[in-house]
């Protein structure tokens, strides 16, 4: 029977290339857009699984997970320098760590931060160490810099049309390993560095009113000219030689936001809740995450509905492709009965045929469809670092088993009609 | 071999009124040679169907030796015919993609019934039927050629009938000859009982018995003077 399956394939190889391309791209779809949610979904659950609690000023809540965690570029609120020597202070907190966004080299974020967020959240370095003076900077293991590169920080990026700063160059001094976070991309520099570029901070003259704290903590003045031009005036304040001072007084400038980790998770609800009144607010980016998700979980249930919809198309199309098929071949099927094969083994013939060329479109698809959730997750990775981990589940084993058994029971449609026609009728035809 | 008493026999199809078969009564000794002659539409290959149990007749008794096939179930019929009907039908229905040898045991294999011995048996029925490459694929082979892979797989599992349907009728004359001459031959030899539906006189005339039909019903039954059948 193998035989003369494999010789009836042989003669009827286009056709069935064809259908095993179907059902192949059919189930890609669907394995992609499945693998692709969860990638992202647990994904970006890990980049923000470091981040305990990020305080920032009263505004979106997903706006500042997407700058704090996946450090997307754009205007955060600043709050008060005050709220960071508070949490410095509090014994519920183990550590809390400015960042500073706004400068950008080849298209890498410069986050203006400290030692103990870059000891805190990431495993350790690869080359060299954590930055001890102003003018050094220690690069993600993202950042194509070996130790010893200069960086040369750009005001916004340079599609906003940023331009350069002259008054420093950082040097990097320290590349950290990989942590699979946004963060890989990030090029970390001492705070007050940030601060001192833009004109602020302790040893800054200037009176510190809004329109420099606003340039100072979400450099993104690009959009409103008018910083540009004041912020200019605040230039040139930076010694690259100064050692890192990290004890933050009450004087520090405005913030767009602070992480925070807490020391127990009692502690960490209690945190939120304090810092949630009034003009600051408190999230846990994973679950500012899930709400996210929840939104996303209409666009998931559409894509969904395309790929379910464009296989029950091919399903109904090869439906029609065997029916028709089974009918063109009447009269071969009676003559094999009229030679005395059997009926089950009519049935059998045609059943394996249909189930075995829809059964490699199955595997081939999923096969597809996981090269092509791992080519996305690849350039989403370059693109923000953010690592996907695609992956099967016990839920696509079952999605597959379910595919397979629906084949089979769609393979039988033909299979009983060519089952049930009567040899005598089939050969005159 | 095998005889055959048809009484009764109807074969009706729903949208017509006069069935398009109807034979009283049909008797046919063991090892005879008979032609069954008519035109188109006259009932021929609707009678050799009904005999091989390719068609189940609406009324009557179709019996071989004991076995009334008319009171077979579909499969019950499908096996009998396996195991005693050889059929030779005019568009050969060999399957392309497969050897000579192959398609003369594929049936067998179907049936779960090769064995070594049939294995050997369908390699020395090529030779006999006169073809010497059984590894050729069919579709490269001559029509007169295939008709005899057609003989050679008909006489694989030594059926005590062989039902013939126009076996000459799309061969050239030459060929239609051989192949004649084939079937006839190993009718004697192996003491078959052979059934020919055909047009050919060559054919025709060669056959001790000639049972003409028309309308569905049997119009003359002659049988050649020195025959027995």
């Amino acid at each position: 029977m193998i035989s003369f399956i494999l010789a009836d394939l042989r003669r009827l190889w286009l056709g069935a290339a064809v259908m095993i391309l179907l059902v192949a791209l059919a189930t890609a779809l669907g394995v992609t857009v499945t693998l692709q949610e969860r990638a992202l979904r647990l994904g970006s659950a890990r980049a923000a699984d470091r981040f305990d609690l990020v305080v920032s000023a009263a505004g979106s809540e997903t706006q500042l997970v997407l700058s704090s965690v996946f450090l997307q570029p754009s205007p955060l609120p600043l709050m008060p320098g005050d709220v960071l020597a508070k949490l410095n202070a509090d014994p519920r907190v183990a550590w809390a760590a400015p960042v500073g966004f706004g400068d950008s080299f080849l298209g890498h974020p410069i986050v203006g931060t400290t030692t103990k967020l870059i000891t805190g959240t990431t495993t350790g370095f690869s080359a060299g160490a954590v930055f001890a003076h102003e003018g050094e900077a220690v690069v993600g293991a993202g950042v194509d810099l070996p130790v010893g590169a200069e960086v040369k920080p750009m005001h916004g990026t340079a599609e906003t049309g940023g331009e350069t700063h002259k008054e420093i160059a950082y040097r990097v001094v320290g590349k950290l390993k990989p942590t699979g976070t946004p963060w890989d991309r990030a090029i970390l520099v001492p705070v007050q560095a940030v601060w001192h570029l833009h004109g602020l901070g302790a040893h800054d003259d200037h009176d510190d009113d809004h329109d420099h704290a606003d340039t100072a903590g979400a450099a993104n003045a690009p959009a409103e000219p008018e910083h540009h031009d004041e912020h200019d005036h605040h230039h040139g304040h930076v010694d690259a030689d100064a050692p890192v001072n990290e004890a933050f007084t009450q004087e520090a400038p405005g913030l767009p936001a602070i992480l925070v980790k807490p020391k127990t998770i009692a502690d960490a609800y209690r945190l939120r809740q304090e810092y949630r009144s009034g003009s600051t607010l408190a999230v846990f980016p994973g679950e500012v995450l899930t709400k996210l998700y929840a939104t996303l979980g209409d666009a998931k249930f559409v894509l969904a509905a395309v790929s379910a919809g464009s296989q029950v198309l091919v399903a109904a199309a090869l439906l029609l492709v065997s029916l028709i098929h089974v009918g063109q071949r009447r009269r071969q099927i009676g003559a094999l009965r009229a030679f005395g094969a059997p009926r089950t083994a009519v049935f059998s013939i045609v059943w394996s045929e249909l189930f075995g060329l829809v059964a490699l479109g199955i595997g081939l698809g999923f096969a597809l469809g996981y090269t092509g959730a791992r080519f996305i997750g690849t350039a989403f990775t370059t693109q923000t670092g953010v690592i996907l981990p695609v992956e099967f589940a016990m839920e696509d084993w079952r999605m597959a088993s379910a595919l397979l058994l629906l084949a089979a029971l769609f393979a039988a449609i033909p299979a009983l009609l060519a089952y049930r026609q009567s040899p005598a009728q089939a050969l005159r035809a | 071999m095998t005889s055959l008493i048809v009484e009764g026999v109807r074969l009706s199809v729903p949208d017509m009124a006069v069935p398009v078969l109807n034979v009283d009564h049909l008797m046919i000794g063991s090892g005879a040679h008979v032609a069954i002659t008519g035109g188109s539409g006259s009932g021929k290959s609707s009678l050799l169907n009904v005999l091989s149990g390719l068609e189940r007749p609406t009324a009557g008794r179709v019996v071989w030796e004991a076995v009334d096939i008319a009171a077979l179930s579909e499969s019950g019929r499908d096996r009998w015919r396996a195991e005693h009907v050889g059929l030779v039908m005019q568009d050969f229905h060999l399957f392309p993609g497969l050897s000579a040898l192959e398609n003369v045991l594929l049936p067998a294999k179907l049936a779960r019934v090769a064995s070594e011995a049939l294995k050997q048996r369908a390699g020395e029925l090529l030779v006999k039927v006169g073809l010497s490459r059984p590894d050729q694929h069919v579709e490269t082979m001559s029509r007169g050629e295939m008709q005899r892979v057609a003989i050679a797989r008909a006489l694989l599992r030594e059926p005590g009938i062989i039902v013939a349907d126009e076996p000459t009728a799309s061969l050239d004359a030459e060929s239609g000859e051989a192949v004649a001459n084939l079937l006839l031959s190993i009718a004697v030899e192996t003491g078959c009982t052979l059934l020919v539906a055909s047009h050919d006189p060559r054919l025709v005339e060669r056959m001790k018995r000639r049972i003409a039909m028309r309308a569905g019903e049997i119009v003359s039954d002659t049988v050649d003077a020195e025959s027995s059948a």
